[in-house]
């Protein structure tokens, strides 16, 4: 790995929600850098906490939401100790989000067009109308769609174009990091496809770099050069794409791989977890994974197990991780 | 597959009904979690056990304390004060040489010579049968009309609902006093009358857009797969989802009712012998509100009675919205 | 059951779905979606297939058909009854259809609306028993207990009287299958149950039901719109497009060997869970829309890449065999 500063670095993040329940421990003591120019994508089940995560870099977060714990620098600055204002220049402009389920979040009585340069005088102030119409048509261009339909209303889109739309709003203030939630999760293979094609070429053409977050390994697979597999509010595993399908370590992510059907290739076995994911309001003791974990002992039942290299920048949180194999 | 073919242990398993009732009584607890965190709810609640005190404390009264020849809220008179209305006893009435402190009228006579307190809770309990018996009507009309008109769609709905628009911009208490004038109108009848209106109009359309969205639900197709018919699907799907909601108009419909009532006798329209309106409406027809400073205790009682009461149901009913309507959860 | 195996379980010949856009009460509706336009496909006893293809192409549609949750507009759906004959139930009613209704079954896509909130998983469970008046009480009782047992929720006592919301998504969907079994159907049309699962999840409900399905004797269509789970749930699988059946094979040789344009670019676009793999996506252009009073001729013909003069001037290819029970509807293959 190169030794450049990442232009993001998340330390032991501790997220919590309050309810009338008691605390959901929705993040816990995560960690994770990004390069610059790189991709990084968050894999995990539905309420691991990927959403949060996302939330959490942006600092939008919902009022019953609190954050405990850890820092996030951004190119050097930790954002969790801005001001509110230094933070309103912040967002979007070094860091962006396509939000979950963002192309039902149009607002159906503005034409796209509008909604977006609303984005743009949030942030660059005093565009002139022609000005704001010409970076739209770039913009539209960028995410391959036809400029003359920023007139248009958002239900005259279908679900793959609102959702070049979402993505061109979030490419208006040029940032330098985008997440994407779950970009392409409400769409048909062939828009998703084509989608995630073009959030490659972009972020090639303009060297941004990206978060994916999705609960589909697949997708996870195809875009990121880093991938980081979530459990129950924390990091299991952390390692180049290819160094963690070629030797997953933590059992989770072994059980994931083997439980993700194919296409391609030999038509194994499909395994099988027992149990089900842990209520983040009462997470087990001890390593997270454990009431599900083939390889639980009594360590971990009790003790967390650190989130350790476990060289050539493979991080894996588990007490008796599977057998690397590295040569 | 980790997964272990016992036996079933059914036949240690504790009766069906029991496991019912222990259910009934789990829910019924997390909705009172619910509705307990909301004052609003629980000053309803309050007002209203408050009032049914009232209500069940009067025959008590009548058959000890209170002498049935002074006290009877209709033929009672107090031959003991000379002039009627005569004002609370324990207030000092400096222009009255008779006077002596005493809590014999503790709100007043009227100008019959009746005792205030008498008829006030003698009254409460009429208003709380007219209350429940228009809103169980009205329940009970809006329920099965809003499923049926939703399930069958078509023409079915369109009439019902073409009835149900007509109902709903009636102008409600002018329509009443004319039919009470019409007819003679007992409190059973307003109570049948105000549910049927009630029922056919908004609650109905209301609860028909709830059974709307419940029709399409899955488990409503998984019943026709499984050969339910429409009673069937009706009566165990529709419904049981709807009565949540019509619990809730239930509580508004008694809020109206009771108003309704209290205008009707104003006017002198209902054909009754007690209730909170005709006690304002007998102070008016004497003249006497004219004056109402002085007279308060002729107007004030039963008037305060009404507000509280039709406010309580309110309350208890926007509370028992957040209960049944998740959305409205504060969190 | 019937140990007639020549013939099929379930044939469908010349299947339609149309529904009106626009029309109301006493309003004649001036254009139709073609949601599912002259099907044509068998499932063997004891067989499987696959109902593949994008958003709104009819798949959930052509699942209601099947088990008459809608009536179709034209064709027929033939299915086998107790004594082994092919019967015909495209526009059965009243008492016959109730029969009928013992013999399929359906489980549906979202665990969250298929179960009644208000009514126990016993309720739910013993509800094709009740209305088809199955069964004592304590009959019914045991029954719903052996079965909640062998779908996985066990044990099944302290499960039969909890309320939906207690239950976790896979847990309703374990309950579904259940409820579809309980009556001992021959058929069952599987809508997306377990797309809206997590992975970890998602498995088991997929091997629980290929194994009971087995055990059972039971044949399923299932519908899915992720190629990968019908490979692993399916013998057959048959591609959809805008209302219509465009190709259909045993689901190797589908995978290994696409023929139509559809096809090929529907499977070069699945994302592969692994990064050593790299794929070639073939693109095609525009996307899918509704099948509104769609023009006779190849429904695909506005996107395909192999289109011509004769696609153009023709009616929709119809469906070829092209060896080995491989159906395409295609001219240029
Ligand atoms: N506003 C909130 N209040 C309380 N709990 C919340 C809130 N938002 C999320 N949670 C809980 O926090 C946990 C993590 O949620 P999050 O949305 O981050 O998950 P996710 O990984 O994004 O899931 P998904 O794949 O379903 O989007 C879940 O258990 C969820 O129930
Ligand atoms: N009850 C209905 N009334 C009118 N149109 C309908 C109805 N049901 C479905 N359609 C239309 O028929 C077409 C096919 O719908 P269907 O639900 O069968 O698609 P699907 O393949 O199941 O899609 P999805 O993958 O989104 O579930 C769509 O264009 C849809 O809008
Ligand atoms: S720490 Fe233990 S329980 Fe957790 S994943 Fe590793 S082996 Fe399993
Ligand atoms: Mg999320
Ligand atoms: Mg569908």
């Amino acid at each position: 790995m190169a030794e450049a500063t990442p232009i993001l670095s998340v330390q032991d993040l501790v997220m919590h929600y309050t309810t009338r329940k008691g605390d959901v421990s929705a993040v816990d003591g995560v960690s994770f850098d990004l390069e610059n120019g790189k991709s990084l994508g968050l894999v995990g089940e539905s309420g691991c906490g990927k959403t949060s995560i996302a939330f959490s870099l942006m600092k939008l977060l919902p009022d019953n939401a609190k954050i405990k714990g850890g820092s996030i620098y951004v190119g050097g600055t930790d954002i969790l100790q801005l001001s509110h204002d230094e933070l309103l220049k912040f967002r979007w402009q070094r860091i962006a989000m396509v939000f979950q389920a963002a192309m039902n979040a149009l607002n159906p009585v503005y034409t796209v067009g509008d909604q977006i340069i609303e984005a743009l005088d949030l942030h660059w102030g005093d565009l002139s109308r022609e000005q704001s119409r010409e970076r739209i048509g770039q913009l539209f261009e960028m995410v391959g769609l036809d400029p003359k339909l920023m007139d248009r209303y958002p239900h005259e889109f279908s679900g793959g174009m609102r959702q070049r739309a979402v993505i061109a709003m979030a490419l208006s203030c040029n940032p330098d990091i985008i997440i994407a939630d779950e970009p392409t999760t409400a769409l048909d293979v062939i828009v998703q496809d084509r989608i995630l094609r073009e959030l490659k070429k972009i972020q090639e053409k303009l060297g941004m770099s990206m978060i994916y977050i999705s609960h589909d390994i697949a997708v996870i697979a195809e875009v990121s050069d880093r991938i980081g597999v979530m459990y129950a509010g924390r990091m299991a595993e952390l390692a180049d794409g290819v160094d963690i399908f070629e030797h997953p370590l933590h059992p989770y992510t072994y059980a994931l791989m083997r439980a993700f059907p194919s296409i391609k290739g030999e038509k194994h076995e499909l395994v099988t977890l027992p149990g089900e994911p842990p209520d983040l309001l009462f997470p087990p003791p001890g390593c997270r994974f454990h009431p599900r974990c083939p390889r639980a002992t009594d360590v971990c039942k009790q003790e967390q197990p650190p989130f350790a290299d476990n060289g050539r920048g493979h991080f894996v949180a588990c007490w008796h991780p599977m057998e690397a194999n590295h040569e | 597959m980790n997964m272990t073919v016992q036996t079933s242990s059914v036949d240690t398993a504790p009766p069906l009904w029991q496991m019912r009732l222990k259910l009934a009584l789990k829910n019924f607890k997390s909705g009172w979690a619910i509705f307990k965190e909301n004052p609003i709810g629980i000053i309803g609640l309050v007002l209203i056990v408050f009032f049914a005190l009232l209500a069940a404390l009067h025959p008590i009264l009548m058959a000890t304390a209170w002498e049935p020849a002074v006290y009877d809220p209709i033929t009672g008179y107090d031959f003991e004060i000379l002039i009627h209305p005569s004002p609370p006893t324990w207030i000092p009435q400096p222009d009255n040489p008779m006077w002596e402190f005493s809590f014999r009228h503790v709100l007043g006579t009227d100008p019959l010579g009746r005792d205030v307190l008498s008829q006030l809770m003698f009254s409460t309990r009429s208003e709380f049968l007219l209350g429940v018996g228009a809103a169980l009507v009205t329940v009970l009309i809006a329920t099965t009309i809003g499923a049926v008109a939703a399930y069958y769609g078509g023409l079915v709905d369109m009439i019902f609902m073409r009835i149900a628009d007509v109902v709903y911009m009636l102008p409600f208490i002018a329509l009443l006093i004319v039919l009470s004038s019409l007819f003679d109108f007992e409190l059973i009848h307003l109570a049948l009358v105000y549910g049927v209106l009630a029922g056919f109009g908004g609650t109905t359309i209301v609860i028909k857009s709830q059974a709307l969205t419940i029709k399409v639900k899955a488990y409503i197709e998984a019943a026709r797969i499984a050969g339910g018919n429409d009673l069937h699907i009706i009566f165990t799907h529709l419904v049981p989802n709807l009565l949540p909601l019509s619990f809730l108009y239930m509580m508004f419909t008694v809020t109206g009712a009771i108003f309704s009532e209290a205008v009707l006798s104003f006017f002198g329209l209902l054909d009754i012998r007690m209730s909170w309106g005709l006690m304002i409406q007998t102070a008016q027809a004497a003249g006497y509100l004219l004056n109402s400073w002085k007279y308060w205790y002729l107007m004030f009682p039963s008037g305060v009675a009404i507000t509280l009461l039709c406010a309580a149901f309110y309350l208890v009913g926007r509370a028992l919205d957040e209960v049944v309507n998740p959305r409205l959860r504060k969190r | 059951m019937s140990n007639n195996n020549d013939k099929p379980l379930l044939r469908v010949q010349g299947l339609k779905k149309y529904f009106p856009v626009g029309g109301g009460f006493l309003r004649q509706a001036r254009s139709f979606i073609h949601a599912v336009d002259d099907l044509e496909f068998d499932i063997p006893m004891g067989g499987s297939l696959g109902l593949v293809g994008e958003s709104g192409c009819g798949k959930t549609t052509t699942g209601k058909l099947l088990v008459r949750l809608h009536e179709p507009t034209d064709g027929q759906i033939f299915i086998q009854n107790e004594q082994g004959e092919l019967e015909d139930i495209a526009h059965r009613k009243g008492e016959s259809m109730k029969t009928f209704r013992r013999r399929v079954q359906m489980i549906f896509q979202d665990p969250y609306e298929s179960l009644n909130p208000r009514r126990t998983i016993y309720d739910t469970v013993a509800e094709p028993l009740v209305v088809q008046g199955i069964g004592t009480i304590v009959e019914r009782e045991e029954r719903v207990a052996a079965l909640l047992e062998r779908v996985g929720l066990t044990p099944a006592t302290s499960f039969m009287f909890r309320f939906p919301h207690e239950l976790s998504g896979g847990q309703r969907q374990r309950v579904a299958i259940a409820r579809a079994l309980i009556i001992d159907p021959v058929f069952i049309a599987a809508d997306e149950p377990t797309s809206m699962l997590d992975v970890s999840i998602r498995t088991g409900v997929m091997n629980l039901m290929m194994e009971l399905a087995g055990e059972m004797g039971v044949s399923y269509l299932y519908i899915t719109h992720d190629l990968a789970v019908a490979r692993y749930m399916c013998e057959r699988i048959a591609v959809m497009y805008l209302g219509k059946m465009v190709e259909r094979a045993s689901t190797e040789e589908l995978l290994a060997n696409p023929l139509h344009p559809y096809t090929r670019a529907l499977i070069s676009a699945v994302p592969v869970p692994d990064p050593r793999i790299s794929r070639q996506a073939i693109d095609i252009k525009g996307g899918v829309s509704a099948p509104i009073d769609p023009p006779p001729i190849c429904r695909f013909f506005a996107r395909c890449p192999l289109g011509d003069d004769f696609c153009e001037n023709n009616p929709h290819p119809p469906m070829e065999d092209k060896g080995g029970g491989h159906y395409v509807a295609c001219y240029k293959v």
